[in-house]
């Protein structure tokens, strides 16, 4: 039974403290027991910079960080918008959820979601995504990502009450404007997260997601 | 996030087939309307079960090809859960309406009942209801967070298909029809005319609202960009079998040649439709990751 006293969980994600490790990835996959191929949690690796020119010498100047994304259970899930089938649908405690029996499978969500997060299993021919582990939730247990972070850098809670706790953002490149789904999400920004919106920067490892 | 992975072709077929089962109605009812109660429609009502069959099959077809693109094809029974706001559901009922509404006159002609203002009534309603099935099919692409399709071009490009696809479809078949009669050809001419009609507006649109490439299109779509090389070879086929559809066009009017020249227009117009489904899908890009 969803917690009646929680309106919407959220995640926080601490950028400046994420190491890439994916060990939050590999632990959703592995309590999921999610196929190849699919991963309702994704570690982006953002890369940027080049060479600059110091005195008379070109020295490098790149930088990178990573960006632990699952489902954000936005508050205006654009997935759910346009799901035929109504498979797509919000908990009392604002998690979003996919009814695998309802799914058809015609992928509209795929296109829709700015995040990534609805996954196509190829083998059971249906859309997946995060659940926020609300098996775990409901059991007042931590999601699996959360406990698999050796940094620390993953926290779950009631949006508000994280909000108060880390405050943060959820418009760092290369995300998109929150005002279109409102996601529930709050990420600390690495120091270069700024920089990556103004210089070239790109996600440098699309084969690995 | 770009491209939508090259598995849309179902999809392709889909719309093509509605967009013209669609078109060849509207050419068809323009017609039935338009002569009213006159000898003509008479003349011209021999037509009408041929039409409505062809135009209910092209229909029914394209909805059993659609469900090669959905994972459970059994589960389509619930597609029309989320007519509130789902512009997939309500496509879907737009066109099992505008199917019925086919069937309905189909029925009506065959037994020869219904007083003429009730058919013509139920004429134009069969082509309002295409013209929602149509709308909301452009809708379903015309996503928040995929800049690329959501603009006018989206729009204008499924209604100039069912303009060019349509009368050349109901003219090819007319032509087919006609050569076991001995009738006049101004249902051909006049659908040749709207054909080219379309074809000059699909290339406007190509010119002034294609993204990123058109004059006035989306300049800055996404984060992550699509690559623009990608539009090109599509781009440039499609103009020229749109050449080609109306090079056969503009001959056929000349020389009043029934069947061949239309039908070779429409299989040029079909395969510059097809690219210009293909590259829409493979400019595919949303904002975000």
């Amino acid at each position: 039974m969803p917690n009646p006293y929680v309106h919407q969980y959220a995640f926080f994600f601490d950028a400046s403290a994420c190491s890439g490790c994916k060990a939050c990835q590999g632990a959703c996959k592995d309590k999921h027991d999610l196929p190849v191929g699919v991963l309702w949690r994704r570690v982006y690796e953002v890369a940027g910079g080049g060479w600059k020119k110091e005195g008379g010498v070109w020295v490098p100047d790149v930088f990178s960080y990573y960006l632990s994304m699952a489902c954000h259970h936005c508050a205006d899930p654009i997935c759910g918008d346009g799901c035929p089938t109504k498979a797509i649908t919000k908990r009392d405690d604002g998690i979003v959820i996919l009814d695998t029996q309802a799914c058809i499978g015609c992928r509209y969500c795929e296109w829709a979601c700015p995040y990534g997060a609805a996954q196509f299993d190829a083998a059971k021919r249906i859309m997946t995504k995060c659940d926020f582990c609300y098996d775990d939730i409901d059991e007042g247990k931590p999601p699996a990502c959360v406990v698999a972070c050796p940094m620390r850098a993953l926290d779950f809670g009631e949006l508000p009450d994280l909000k108060k706790k880390y405050g943060g953002t959820a418009e760092i490149f290369p995300l998109p404007d929150a005002g279109i789904t409102e996601p529930s999400l709050l990420i600390k920004p690495h120091r270069d997260a700024r920089r990556a919106g103004k210089d070239t920067a790109e996600v440098a490892n699309w084969e690995e997601i | 996030m770009s491209g939508t992975g090259g598995k849309e072709w179902p999809l392709i077929f889909f719309t093509l087939l509605s967009q013209t089962a669609v078109g060849a109605f509207w050419t068809w009812a323009a017609f039935f309307l338009a002569m009213g109660n006159t000898g003509n429609r008479e003349e011209f009502g021999f037509l009408t079960i041929p039409v409505l069959t062809a135009i209910g099959g092209a229909l029914g077809l394209a909805a059993a090809i659609s469900f090669f693109h959905l994972g459970k094809l059994w589960r389509a029974v619930f597609v029309l859960n989320n007519l509130r706001r789902s512009w997939l559901s309500r496509e879907i009922l737009f066109e099992l309406a505008f199917l019925f509404m086919i069937a309905l006159l189909g029925f009506l002609e065959w037994r020869g009942v219904g007083p003429s203002f009730v058919i013509a009534g139920l004429v134009a309603l069969a082509a309002v209801t295409g013209f929602c099935f149509l709308f909301s099919m452009a809708k379903i692409y015309m996503l928040t967070t995929v800049p690329v399709w959501r603009g006018p071009h989206t729009i204008a490009s499924f209604f100039l298909s069912a303009l060019l696809l349509g009368p050349l479809a109901a003219a090819a078949g007319q032509g087919s029809l006609y050569k076991y009669s001995d009738r006049t050809h101004s249902f051909q001419d006049i659908a040749a005319f709207i054909s080219l009609s379309a074809i000059i507006l699909i290339v406007l649109t190509i010119l002034f609202l294609t993204p990123r490439v058109g004059f006035f299109g989306i300049r800055k779509a996404t984060l992550l960009e699509y690559p623009v090389d990608r539009m090109y070879p599509y781009l440039v086929f499609r103009i020229l079998f749109l050449g080609a559809a109306t090079l056969f066009l503009v001959a056929f009017h000349k020389k009043q040649e029934i069947g061949r020249l239309i039908n070779i227009a429409l299989a040029s117009a079909v395969a510059a439709e097809a690219l210009g489904r293909r590259l829409f899908y493979a400019i595919y890009s949303r904002v975000g990751v």
